[in-house]
């Protein structure tokens, strides 16, 4: 990366750093946003430990939906699995034809307002590019590499841990970083179900008809999305230049 | 020894091995040629289990390679293939210690085995131990499929068209490493190739495949001279059939007693680079040379000619 780029990331993960810790630093930036004094900063909960939850719900629920995708996609490209590819990929893809909003309306009867059924909906939006990744990694492993591998007697455990995996990594890797930034946005919604998080700024923003608290709720979910898929994507690229690809077949 | 016994390999109705029976003796090259989708790699691959062969069986120092289970069998025996199939993720050194690694090799171990085998390769440790195989010409990346073949010192090599991808200035210098890496280190090998002068070239003894059959399995001069079919006869190629004769054939088998004017040649090049060399300086015979260049006798047109008849 670049001496500049490199710069433009350091000044906005301070600027995202001071805002979540100290907003009352920028109301000075958002009054002109305000009508009849209401407040230009948001006053309901501490910004930082929003931020927190937030990235915590998107965080975990990454986490689920990679152990399942993850799981599926290298089950279902062995000898044994290989009859559940097409059933396996019409399911994941249900998933994610399902709106977000029609998740949480039908998880909320079930398992009740909070982080519940936020997680739900984020753990099935995520699933689809991380499988679908890791099938395109596994699958575009060249057959000669794994026949000379078997060849030279790794059985079938050797081959997936010490062959096909690490050569799969930059491409599963770009999924998670895809479920990654879908998640950060989504989980925006979350708020309507009273899970803790960034979409609470949004929409007091919008109830209360208040500009600038949409502005800052906004602003931190770029924020934090352009700093994580950044460093996701320098990851991604140290895995794949040591592959002898250039980064941009991976993306 | 590799002894293979009535083989043959069925798809559903096609059959792609059809009754091979071979006898590969230590320390020996064998080449197995043919046309494309004769049934070479199958035959190669039912050596080392890749392909579970539909009859009869493989033995390899009068062991059934049935009864050896099959990771434990490739572990034991070299494998490489055209494009060499190098792991693009790990670098030249940890390429080379795959089998020794499977194998549990301590580190210490491992590590001399691989510097061993790059000086063999001709290739600097220092310089290429921590490369990766996209860093490495066709050339270096051959040598290292070869190496990393070798490292846990296999009785036995298997290539299939191991020199396929490259040009031919560098083809032929690795056939010339390979055949001196094999006389040294005493390695069965057993390879495939559709290309004649290549099975000329390397062969101890050459296995002539076409449509799943074994036509025939001979030492490369008795294939030039008594072709068992006239397929055998046609892959070999009429016109070529004296000069490759002569180029199995050492000077020495052609020394006559007396002098001769010129530089000499050495007993042991092959007839027909003495004859490219009395062609080209107009002699009729050229003066010849053993080991400590001490003359010995000489060579002639009319004799060099006479070996290159089909029968003597
Ligand atoms: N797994 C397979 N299933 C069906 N047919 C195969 C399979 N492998 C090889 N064949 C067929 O067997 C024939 C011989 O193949 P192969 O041994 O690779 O030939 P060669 O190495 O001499 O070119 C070819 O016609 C090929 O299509
Ligand atoms: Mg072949």
């Amino acid at each position: 990366m670049s001496a500049p780029s490199l710069l433009w990331r350091g000044a906005a993960l301070v600027l995202l750093l001071l805002f979540i810790t100290a907003p009352q630093l920028f109301a000075f930036a958002f009054e002109p946003l305000t009508v009849n004094g209401a407040p230009a900063i948001y006053n309901q909960g501490s910004l930082l430990s929003l931020t927190l939850s937030h990235l915590r719900i998107v965080f975990l629920a990454t986490l689920a939906s990679t152990i399942l995708a993850l799981g599926l996609g290298i089950f279902v490209t062995r000898p044994s699995g290989r009859e559940f590819l097409p059933l396996s990929r019409s399911l994941v893809n249900i998933g994610q034809t399902f709106p977000p909003v029609a998740v949480l309306a039908i998880a909320v009867p079930l398992v009740g307002f909070g982080e519940k059924p936020t997680f739900i909906a984020l753990f099935l939006y995520g699933l689809l590019p991380i499988f679908e990744n890791t099938l395109t990694g596994l699958m575009e492993v060249s057959p000669q590499t794994l026949d000379a591998a078997k060849g030279m007697g790794m059985n079938p455990r050797q081959r997936l841990f010490q062959v096909e995996l690490p050569l799969a990594l930059p491409v599963i890797l770009a999924g998670i970083r895809l479920s990654v930034i879908i998640s950060l946005g989504t989980a925006t919604i979350g708020s309507t179900v009273a899970a803790k998080g960034l979409g609470e700024v949004i929409i007091a923003g919008l109830q209360s008809n208040n500009v600038a608290f949409v502005l800052q709720g906004g602003l931190v979910v770029a924020l934090l999305a352009v700093l994580i898929h950044d460093g996701l994507g320098m990851a991604e690229r140290r895995v794949s230049a040591k592959l002898g690809r250039a980064a941009d077949e991976v993306s | 020894m590799i002894e293979i016994e009535h083989l043959s390999k069925r798809y559903a109705e096609t059959i792609v091995v059809d009754d091979v029976s071979l006898r590969m003796d230590e320390g020996t090259i064998t080449v197995v040629v043919g046309t494309s989708g004769a049934g070479k790699s199958t035959l190669l691959r039912m050596i080392n289990r890749l392909v579970e062969p539909s009859e009869g069986r493989v033995l390899i120092d009068g062991q059934d390679t049935m009864a050896i289970p099959e990771d434990q069998l490739r572990h034991r025996i070299g494998y490489v293939i055209q494009g060499y199939g190098l792991f693009p993720h790990r670098n030249v050194a940890e390429n080379i210690a795959t089998v020794p690694r499977l194998l549990g090799w301590d580190k210490r171990q491992i590590a001399a085995r691989v510097d061993e085998l790059l000086d063999l390769f001709q290739l600097d440790p220092a310089e290429f131990a921590n490369k990766f195989p996209h860093e490495l010409s066709g050339g270096q990346q051959q040598r290292v499929g070869v190496a990393r073949a070798l490292a846990a010192k296999p009785a036995v090599l298997l290539m299939d068209e191991p020199f396929g991808a490259l040009d031919p200035v560098i083809r032929s210098k690795a056939q010339d490493d390979l055949v001196a890496i094999q006389r040294r280190l005493g390695t069965t090998v057993v390879l495939v190739t559709h290309d004649m002068n290549e099975a000329f070239q390397l062969g101890d003894r050459i296995a002539v495949m076409d449509q799943a059959r074994l036509l025939q399995y001979a030492t490369p001069a008795e294939l030039l001279t008594r072709p068992a079919e006239a397929f055998v006869e046609q892959l070999v190629g009429t016109a070529e059939r004296p000069f490759r004769l002569l180029s199995l054939l050492k000077v020495r088998e052609a020394i006559e007693p007396g002098p001769a004017e010129g530089e000499p040649v050495s007993v042991t090049d092959t007839l027909r680079d003495a004859l490219s060399r009395l062609i080209w300086t107009g002699r009729e015979a050229l003066p010849v040379a053993d080991a400590s260049g001490a003359l010995v006798g000489r060579v002639s047109v009319k004799g060099i000619v006479a070996h290159g008849r089909s029968a003597p």
